[in-house]
């Protein structure tokens, strides 16, 4: 029985490695010289020709580890080319053993005058550098770099442990020819396997082995697979777009289960019941949740004399909001545990909002926690549990019918909006009680401004009148940290003046700036010189030195990803103008509507004379917090007639 | 570059700090109410004090407290302390107070983050960071503290300043420099008033600086060098010890001569292979200016620049034989191995080292130093020729220095020892920018045609991100050189003329729809589509000089082709506008149906008193609003 095994695995083991294997080191064809990057993508300043990666679970000693070896080679095309020929290894640092970079291999090769010259890396030009606690980066530069120039390097790289299993990026920075990915899990160990981005693969393939890897006393089979895909384009990044990750092609392993050395299967992330287990019993999790007799001597001075659950919440939140800073990490995990984050007054993004979940929870609310998924960190499957996707918590309290998100780690932020980082799709809610559930994270304000000018024009020209203007939603979060970096107010009235030479400001009153939950509400006297001269008959007056659109935002030809706004827009704009008694509008003015389908944004003006007074309302409107790619031109449009429209002006005339 | 940072030595620190018990004379109310104008933190007390014990070993102690008023003063509190091979953090201790001055916490070492320092530009350098921020919830607070750190080296003693962020006021704050009785050294005193106290026994010297009660003040735009106005002090010792290297020096010649002969002059060996490539190179040609040339584009095409700052605090170059095979380097590395080639041809020429950057910075003719400098350049003092070379760059003409190394001091180190040189500046006429375009308007108020612009002097390179980019890329990036709204470019061509007067040409089709919209029988054009100055913020109360560091010339010209029937029933009026700051011109003429739009504008660099200020507001926001103008045509 044996021999024939052994027989199986040989003709396999030849079958597998005939149809996908690492390309042979050193071997430059003449296609690679003769590849140029119009042929490919003219945008290009350098390709890879083919990489390949394979990854491995190894045991050595009683030690898990994946072994991880990658190779490629890339052709520079021309000088802005040369920073893909500076090579950076991340490994990160672990406990006990660090991730180790090994084997490595690194050429430059030129083709010059008709010869192929080869210039190998040598290793005393290479260096690590710790960048952090949990960061060492591995880096070198390829030598003998020219236009034209085909560089290849292979290394191998150990990490501890089985969750580590690589990631696979398909798509890059530049393009990519051929990018192939085998990995090779024993039978013992499921991984879920997702893939993300638009591409598809060219080919994908599994292959089984038999006793393949000696775990314990046993051999197990193990699977094969190989993922290639052929002719990828560069990613690019663009403005208003969410996190790169969610378009790039990739392939992601997570680890489900395991068959340990003695037969017992442990699962790691299976189903959400399971997830919603372990993360309650966590102690870094849904223990820090039920720490709820920390609050019992503070709850008084929290709750600051409250009754109704809504103002307890809110009390709550300021108190959270007030005493606990964030210390630059983010994570769903609390880091140094909501007792300390309480004593020493700061803590992660886990240690704030567990201890507010906490906090409401010991004054008797329904609060839970929600986990999700920044905007750069990309959306979060639906699928099956990754719990690792997940990388921020936020506190959920129901009251009545009504749920509130709350984000107590920035300082400005009101009760119940979640700063823009977090609006991303969908979250998932972890109770101590209940079984997790999905749930919709929108913004729940708008950003909203609202401008009113009352005014009157003098007979010298001078427009004088008072201003005021009414921030909500992530418009007012943005102004108080605004007023909030200037120092003072006083600060913040006097640089905002100087922004503006043409425009004076006097006798400023700023209100709300402390009651987050109120929209933020400046005035100012106004006095602005419109006319040099006054002895003209007709005046063109242009309404549009408040809140004026000058630039596209969205000027490209064309666009891959969505536009993401993150909220919805609301700008308003009210003008009263008294003009002097001589002067009149000369013809009916020409007002505008404009409307993106399915109600997506609007533009309106109106302008009208009621008396001696000149009335100009101006809207501006951009609904949706998301616009898909099909629907940029729309929006350039939208934009580009604003753009026109305001350029034309009011035409006033005397009438004596 | 060399590693900047470590000299400009981030000064936070504190007093003894024995028990936490209450220290009444930090509470927040006795702090002067002139000293909280605009401060977002004061330094209560600072003590700096720096012991030279030896030429390998200098301690810095630093003792500080400091008083933190509001959010945008935490970073004020936040304590980074650099170190590298030779310079380690011995002991750090702290405290942080409430308002009233007593204790709520303290912290030490162990609560700092220990981060890489490598500037983003590097691959790689000797530099590490301990970095500490508090977390105070009530402002005001007060955080007290003490460290200190040994230099194995006396070649770079860290200049003291005694303010160096502009919102943070100085109640007191003092420099204590202590040496040996028989130590040379060479001290200069930059805007300080008053003389220090010192104090001699057998054993030492101690020279005290203090400064007492300086207000916060605001960065200002158009302000000079901050080292002009700021108060600091520099040190130089004769004897020093760097890195192993002894040598002494009192002046620039010494100074140049020791790095040429310490840390250059045994870099600069070539194989017998390259000898003979750069003579076969140079072959024929007999001029030493086109030899210098030959050889100047060979290292631009064979080399690229890469940062790595390793061993001897980033001061010596590799050898030129690793540039020759590696064919990468940093600006040491790159300008010696220029060099190098330069020699086998008989050619001399002269390692400088510059303070790079926009703003023009020289090294100090009256006191050498060796930290006063963050590039090397190298120069060719041909006869009545002098031509000056940027080593890192791989586009850059043949004898082209441009806005981040002109008009400026720099020390030449040779072996006949350290000379002073100054760098050729590029003049105000001679940084022309000038545009021209014909262009058509359509009945729809779409606008196409052509443009052409040549840039030179100092704009030769105001579009160096084009550079070498695909077509593709071009176009996209072009969007924002002319970021008008729907806007679109074909037939764009981009070429430098690298000779004595570089010029880069871009010339392109371009169209705009809807450039000039029409509403009723109005359309409206601001012909000025392509160079609009902005204004500047008003300064109220301006107390520094107003600094024109640099300036220019812009020239535009655009002729509109117009449809039948138009009549323009407003426009500007012609302008000529001429002031201490510059010129600035607009001329609209029509003629048939061709409407010729001129702008000139001259901004000249110089220097003018504060209550100018208010003046040159004036004149950007003159410029700006004729800038934005309107041309508006009746149709019929």
């Amino acid at each position: 029985m044996k021999k024939i095994y052994l027989i199986a695995f040989f003709i396999l083991w030849v079958f597998t490695y005939a149809g996908a294997q690492d390309f042979e080191y050193g071997k430059i064809t003449g296609d690679d010289v003769e590849l140029k990057n119009a042929a490919f993508d003219s945008n290009a300043n350098a390709v890879v020709i083919r990489e390949f990666g394979t990854s491995r679970i190894d045991l050595n000693d009683g030690v898990f580890s994946v072994v991880f070896m990658y190779h490629v080679k890339i052709k520079i095309f021309n000088k802005n080319g040369f920073n893909h020929g500076n090579i950076v290894i991340p490994l990160r640092i672990h406990k006990e053993v660090d991730d180790e970079v090994q084997e490595l291999k690194a050429t430059t090769n030129n083709f010059v005058n008709g010869r192929l010259t080869k210039t190998e890396l040598d290793k005393k030009n290479t260096f690590k550098e710790k960048a952090n606690k949990y960061i060492t980066l591995y880096k070198f530069t390829m030598p003998n770099l020219q236009e034209g120039s085909i560089i290849e390097y292979s290394y191998r790289l150990n990490s501890p442990g089985i969750f580590n299993f690589r990631t696979w990026e398909f798509q890059g920075n530049i393009p990519k020819i051929h990018s192939e990915y085998e990995a090779n899990i024993p039978a013992v160990y499921n991984y879920n396997v997702a893939l993300r981005g638009a591409r598809k693969l060219t080919s994908q393939k599994s292959v089984l082995f038999k006793e393949c890897f000696q775990y314990g006393p046993h051999k197990v089979n193990c699977s094969k697979m190989t993922y290639i895909m052929k002719d990828l384009p560069a990613l690019i990044e663009e403005d208003y777009m969410t996190a790169a990750s969610n378009f790039r092609s990739a392939v992601y392993f997570e680890l489900s289960h395991y068959t340990d050395m003695r037969g017992l299967e442990h699962n790691i992330t299976r189903n959400w019941k399971d997830i919603d287990k372990e993360l309650n019993d966590d102690k870094s999790f849904g223990a820090q949740i039920k720490k709820k007799e920390l609050f019992k001597d503070i709850l008084p001075q929290m709750l600051n004399g409250t009754t109704d659950e809504t103002s307890k919440a809110r009390a709550i939140y300021a108190y959270i909001q007030k005493n606990i800073k964030r210390n630059g990490y983010i994570g769903i995990y609390s880091e140094n545990t909501i007792k300390t984050a309480l004593e020493k007054h700061a803590g992660n993004t886990a240690d704030i909002n567990l201890a507010l979940v906490a906090a409401l929870n010991a004054a008797g609310l329904n609060a839970e926690a929600l986990i999700l998924s920044t905007r750069n960190n990309g959306t979060v499957n639906n699928l099956y549990p990754v719990i690792s996707e997940f990388n921020y918590v936020v506190a959920k309290v129901n009251i009545g019918n009504t749920s509130y998100l709350l984000d107590a780690t920035v300082p400005l932020l009101p009760f119940g909006l979640l700063p823009l980082h977090c609006i991303n799709g969908k979250g998932r809610v972890i109770n101590q009680k209940k079984p997790s559930y999905w749930y919709d994270i929108v913004a729940s304000q708008k950003q909203t401004t609202k401008y009113v000018l009352t005014a009157k024009l003098t007979n010298e020209g001078v427009l004088k009148g008072k201003l005021t203007t009414v921030s909500g939603g992530y418009s007012a979060l943005k102004k108080r940290e605004r007023i909030n970096e200037a120092g003072s107010i006083d600060q913040y009235v006097e640089r905002l003046d100087e922004q503006m030479p043409k425009i004076k400001l006097a006798n400023h009153s700023i209100e709300g700036l402390d009651s987050l939950e109120n929209p933020l509400i400046e005035s100012y006297d106004i006095e602005m010189k419109i006319f040099d001269n006054m002895n003209n008959k007709e005046f063109y007056l242009n309404p549009f030195f408040i809140s004026r659109t000058d630039k596209n935002p969205f000027n490209l030809n064309d666009r891959s990803y969505p536009v993401d706004l993150g909220a919805a827009v609301d700008e308003r704009l009210t003008m009263t103008i008294e003009l002097p008694d001589n002067i009149v509008l000369a013809n009916e003015p020409k007002n505008m509507g404009l409307a993106l389908a399915e109600g997506a944004g609007k533009y309106q003006t109106s302008t009208s004379q009621s008396g001696n007074n000149l009335i100009f309302h101006q809207v501006m409107q951009l609904n949706k917090p998301i616009y898909s790619p099909d629907e940029y031109l729309s929006l350039k449009e939208f934009y580009s007639r604003i753009i026109q429209f305001q350029k034309t002006d009011l035409i006033l005339k005397k009438t004596n | 570059m060399f590693k900047k940072h470590l000299f400009l030595l981030i000064f936070c620190s504190c007093t003894i700090i024995v028990h936490a018990q209450d220290m009444p004379e930090y509470a927040t109310d006795r702090i002067s109410a002139s000293l909280k104008n605009r401060a977002d933190a004061v330094i209560r007390n600072m003590e700096t004090t720096l012991d030279m014990r030896a030429p390998d070993n200098m301690v810095l102690n630093v003792k500080k407290a400091v008083t933190i008023f509001n959010k945008s003063g935490d970073d004020r509190a936040a304590l980074s302390l650099y170190y590298n091979k030779s310079t380690s953090i011995k002991s750090i201790k702290g405290l942080i107070l409430n308002s009233f001055g007593q204790p709520t916490g303290k912290f030490s070492q162990s609560n700092f983050r220990d981060e890489s320092a490598v500037n983003d530009f590097s691959m790689f350098e000797d530099a590490r960071i301990k970095h500490y921020v508090p977390n105070v919830i009530a402002y005001p607070y007060t955080i007290i503290y003490e460290y200190e750190i040994r230099y194995k080296q006396n070649l770079i003693i860290p200049d003291w300043y005694a303010n160096p962020y502009p919102d943070v006021a100085v109640e007191k704050s003092t420099y204590a420099f202590i040496s040996k009785p028989d130590d040379q050294v060479r001290i200069k005193e930059y805007n300080f008033k008053g003389v220090p106290a010192v104090v001699k026994s057998d054993k030492y010297i101690t020279r005290t600086w203090e400064v007492t009660n300086l207000n916060a003040f605001r960065m200002e735009p158009f302000a000079p060098d901050p080292n002009k106005y700021l108060t600091y002090i520099k040190i130089a010792a004769e004897q020093f010890n760097y890195y192993g290297y002894k040598g002494n020096y009192k002046n620039w010649d010494e100074l140049g001569k020791w790095v040429f002969d310490a840390l250059i002059k045994d870099r600069q060996a070539l194989s017998p292979q390259t000898v003979q490539e750069i003579k076969t190179l140079v072959k024929g040609i007999s001029n030493d200016k086109e030899k210098a040339r030959k050889i100047y584009e060979y290292v631009q095409k064979k080399t690229r620049y890469i940062s790595i700052q390793v061993g001897i605090g980033g001061f010596q170059p590799f050898p030129a034989t690793d540039v020759q095979t590696l064919s990468y380097g940093d600006c040491k590395a790159l300008v010696n191995y220029t060099q190098s080639l330069l020699k086998v041809v008989d050619i001399p020429s002269l390692y400088c080292v510059v303070y790079a950057g926009d703003l023009k910075k020289s090294v100090d003719t009256e006191f050498a130093s060796m930290d006063q400098g963050n590039h090397i350049i190298l120069c060719i003092p041909l006869k009545n020729d002098t031509t000056w070379l940027e080593c890192t760059s791989q586009d850059s003409p043949f004898g082209y220095l441009g806005s981040f190394t002109d008009d400026r001091t720099v020390l030449a180190c040779t072996a006949e020892g350290g000379k002073l040189l100054k760098t050729p500046s590029l003049a105000t006429a001679s940084n022309l920018l000038k545009r021209k375009a014909e262009l058509k308007i359509e009945n729809t108020g779409d606008v196409s045609g052509q443009l052409t612009t040549d840039f030179s002097g100092s704009q030769y390179d105001n579009n160096q991100r084009l550079i070498n980019e695909p077509y593709a890329e071009q176009l996209k990036l072009l969007k924002e050189e002319y970021d008008i709204d729907n806007i679109d470019f074909a037939d764009f061509k981009l070429v430098q003329k690298k000779n004595e007067h570089p010029v880069t040409s871009e010339s392109m089709q371009l169209s705009i729809q809807k450039y000039a919209p029409k509403t009723n029988n109005l359309v409206y054009l601001i012909p000025n589509a392509f160079n609009k100055t902005r204004s500047i913020p008003e300064v109220r109360n301006r107390t520094l000089p107003v600094y024109i560091n640099r300036g220019y010339t812009d020239e535009d010209e655009i002729v509109y082709q117009l449809p039948d029937g138009y009549s323009i029933t407003a426009r500007p009026p012609d302008q000529e506008i001429k002031s201490a700051f510059g010129t600035y011109s607009m001329h609209i003429s029509m003629e048939g149906k061709k409407l010729t739009y001129k702008r000139k504008m001259v901004l000249n660099n110089g220097t003018y008193p504060a209550d100018k200020y208010e003046d040159l507001t004036q004149f950007f926001s003159t410029i700006s609003g004729l800038d934005n103008s309107k041309v508006i045509f009746k149709t019929n």
